[in-house]
């Protein structure tokens, strides 16, 4: 009976070892899906605004190699008031030309003869910081 | 126990998994991205996204499609076609083994995938919070033990202890739960970016057994955009003579536009090649393209492409020895597989629709996943969280049934609310546990009811009684009452809140859909009631409080009104739009009056706020309800 009782009893501080362990990690498991969910949300936001300001930015994009051949007063306005509004967004535009090529906030696309070595010679299609993070490289030329 | 992720190493783009809670979930990269190219520069140690944006400035030192050179000789043929490919060097190394040669240093393709792999356990670390060592990386099914072999040395340079590898189709079957079906035949598609592989496997008792592979290992994803191209190009060439493939900067823009092109036309019929000012005419005028592309014409441009593809499925099914009508199940994996016409290629072909739903791209990092998941014990042991079936909830004034836990909520769990008395100097209110989804208390299942008294006589709304449900995994539902003033507690605890049978969850969640709209408007009716009763109480309270500071033609108006309100509500089918009208007459008379006492140098009732509030009255509107003592109490109720 006694033996029997420590044998009982040995079953039962392995089990709460064991279940303080369990609860231990469902807790601390939590305590990350709290954190994540935090991070996630802030990256949702990120992400839904960037998609939305990406289809809009093609568009801009356009009026802008519009703008090249009409040389029009009064698109120009209308490009500068895009222009603030996007900063308002949060939106920055890549300053590439005549920088370092840097892969982190640009993207190679040709690379030509003249020019300094290493840097933009030309810029293919402007990059985009949302929030200061790289929402769309910079499609570029660099002089090699 | 750590986790255990699950690694998909593709010869394009990798992707990375873990098992959360008992299901797969794909890792998002540093990037935001679910996959990562399985691009390296290892001179400057870039990887993923950032190698490839400066692959062109660096073509000798990116090193791409390394799985092409796993465990591989350099004298075996597919090393000496990769050679023609690539523009990095790629020697002879210890034993004859691939090494390729980057700033004059010599790298195993072991070490090359390590840093893909390396890239991914950072991003699962950080993802996860914690740290990771074990993992499950796919190979082809067609690889041999030397190239099984570099790849779990690969995750051992990146710091992982590779637990076991699995063949990419085993992991898109363990993706879709496919391992119970014993003694069936799968037959796997994968169209990835850059290579196709088509295997079959048979099912033994939860052992994969991979028949016969064969495959395409150049063509992919990226010939499809290819044909697009070459369409545009020539459509342009057509009609304005010039050659859009001579403007590297045209030629970018159309790049694009035919991948996004070819996505969009997986769900429409049609799309629009939109791309101002695209070049200039010899006269120096802006040309732009603009052109409609149908699924129909994408269909035809790529119908080589896809009958292609079928020639290498039925070389695997004849090496397999197998017939068409012996496969049971088909696999889709790679993004490409999500053209209909694939889709609907392989229906014909097989006689029966592929499998769907889990994203092709991350299948088999899935799979891998839910395989760590096994390894690590998560999978089997599994606990299984149960949910509320019905909404768990307490009657409040005027006979609703106010919800405290919804329906669907995972036990355990707990949720407390405040509610306050519905008469002057109540001193008991009754608590009456209900269940089910319907709005009015009578309609729903009554759990059990326990009365709390000694509530110190106080004006309505006043007194404070917590109310807290507290369900246990077991599904035991404790129910307990405090009024915070007095400290008086009274509980009840219901064993078996959650334990409904199948068609006791059914009806009731039948009944409350059939009758949501009846339910509704005896709601509003209650409530609409609810709200009158207030404002004529708290008339009645302004004109007690306020004495002689209110002039007497107010008062009398007010009191006309109160009473034509009063009688409104008396009837037994009160008019819901009439109650509500005068109500909201009377609550701005009441305004009115109010301000006017204010104006008078008094201070405005702080009553009226509430009295004016919308329908959607507050909680502590829908008071406790007044006890009825001849009611018999239920359940077991303990101190």
């Amino acid at each position: 009976m006694k033996v029997n009782q420590k044998i009982k009893l040995a079953q039962l501080e392995k089990k709460v070892v064991q279940l303080e362990e369990n609860w231990k990690r469902a807790l601390a498991d939590y305590a990350n899906l709290e954190k994540r969910v935090e991070r996630q949300k802030q990256d949702l936001a990120f992400f839904l605004k960037g998609e939305l300001l990406l289809n809009f930015l093609k568009v801009f994009e356009d009026l802008k190699r519009c703008q090249k051949a009409l040389k029009n007063e009064g698109v120009d306005l209308i490009l500068e008031k895009f222009e603030r509004t996007l900063t308002n967004c949060g939106v920055k535009e890549i300053e590439a030309k005549g920088k370092i090529f840097d892969p982190e906030s640009m993207e190679a696309v040709e690379k030509v003869k003249d020019g300094k070595k290493g840097r933009v010679s030309q810029v293919f299609e402007s990059g985009y910081l949302l929030d200061d993070q790289v929402l769309k490289p910079a499609k570029v030329v660099v002089a090699d | 126990m750590a986790k255990i992720i699950g690694i998909d190493l593709g010869t394009t783009n990798s992707c990375v998994a873990v098992m959360e809670a008992g299901k797969p979930k794909v890792i998002p990269s540093a990037e935001g991205k679910n996959t990562i190219p399985s691009a390296v520069e290892p001179v400057k140690n870039l990887v993923g996204e950032v190698a490839k944006r400066q692959m062109i400035l660096n073509p000798e030192n990116t090193v791409y499609s390394i799985k092409r050179l796993m465990g591989r000789k350099v004298s075996e043929p597919v090393v000496e076609k990769t050679k023609k490919l690539v523009p990095y060097t790629i020697k002879a190394g210890k034993n004859g083994m691939v090494v390729v040669e980057i700033g004059g240093k010599g790298y195993t393709p072991q070490e090359i995938s390590a840093m893909i792999l390396r890239k991914t356990k950072v991003d699962a670390e950080s993802y996860l919070g914690e740290k990771v060592t074990e993992a499950v990386i796919t190979v082809p099914a067609y690889f041999d033990d030397s190239q099984r072999q570099a790849t779990k040395q690969a995750g051992e340079i990146a710091g992982l202890t590779v637990k076991r590898i699995i063949n990419e189709p085993t992991a898109a079957a363990l993706a879709y739960g496919l391992e119970k079906k014993t003694g069936e035949t799968i037959a796997v598609y994968d169209l990835g970016g850059g290579t196709f592989d088509i295997s079959i496997l048979e099912i033994g008792d939860g052992v994969f057994e991979v028949k016969a592979t064969n495959g395409d290992t150049y063509l992919g994803g990226d010939d499809f955009d290819e044909k697009i191209i070459d369409h545009l190009v020539e459509e342009f060439k057509k009609e304005n003579g010039i050659d859009l493939r001579a403007d590297k900067q045209a030629l970018q823009r159309l790049r694009d536009a035919a991948e996004k092109g070819k996505i969009e036309l997986s769900s429409s019929q049609e799309t629009e090649i939109n791309l101002p000012f695209i070049t200039q005419s010899q006269a120096g005028q802006p040309l732009h393209l603009t052109q409609k592309l149908t699924r129909a014409k994408l269909e035809s441009l790529v119908a080589d492409l896809i009958e292609n593809s079928f020639k290498p499925v039925e070389a695997c099914l004849k090496d397999a020895k197998l017939e068409v009508k012996d496969i049971d199940e088909v696999i889709l994996v790679g993004g490409q597989t999500r053209m209909p016409k694939i889709q609907a290629k392989i229906k014909e072909f097989f006689g029966k629709e592929a499998h769907k739903g889990v994203n092709p791209d991350e299948v088999v990092a899935i799979g891998a996943a839910i395989q760590g998941g096994v390894l690590a014990g998560d999978v089997k042991d599994v606990l299984l969280l149960d949910v509320t079936p019905l909404t768990l909830g307490l009657e409040t004034l005027g006979s609703v049934s106010t919800p405290l836990i919804e329906r669907n909520t995972t036990i355990p769990t707990s949720k407390s609310q405040v509610f306050s008395t519905a008469a002057d100097n109540q001193t008991q209110v009754e608590i009456n546990v209900l269940q089910g989804e319907r709005s009015m208390a009578v309609d729903n299942k009554s759990l059990g009811r326990f009365i709390l008294d000694g509530i110190p006589p106080a004006p309505r709304g006043a007194p404070q009684v917590e109310v807290a449900f507290d369900l246990d995994a077991n599904g035991i539902l404790k129910v307990s009452a405090k009024d915070k003033a007095s400290g008086k507690s009274q509980s009840i605890t219901i064993k078996d809140a959650v334990g409904l049978s199948e068609e006791e969850i059914e009806k009731a969640k039948k009944d409350a859909e059939i009758h949501s709209k009846e339910d509704e408007e005896k709601k509003q009716l209650v409530e609409v009631r609810n709200q009158a009763e207030n404002l004529i109480f708290t008339i009645d309270k302004t004109i007690k409080d306020a004495k002689g500071k209110i002039k007497k033609e107010d008062k009398e108006n007010l009191e006309k009104e109160k009473e034509a309100l009063q009688k409104l509500i008396a009837v037994e089918k009160m008019n819901l739009e009439e109650v509500k009208k005068q109500t909201e007459k009377l609550s701005q008379l009441l305004q009115q009056v109010g301000t006017a006492m204010h104006q008078q140098g008094e201070k405005a009732q702080p009553n009226q706020a509430k009295a004016t509030g919308t329908s959607d009255s507050d909680k502590s509107d829908k008071a406790g309800k007044t006890p009825k003592k001849d009611e018999a109490e239920e359940g077991e109720v303990v101190n």
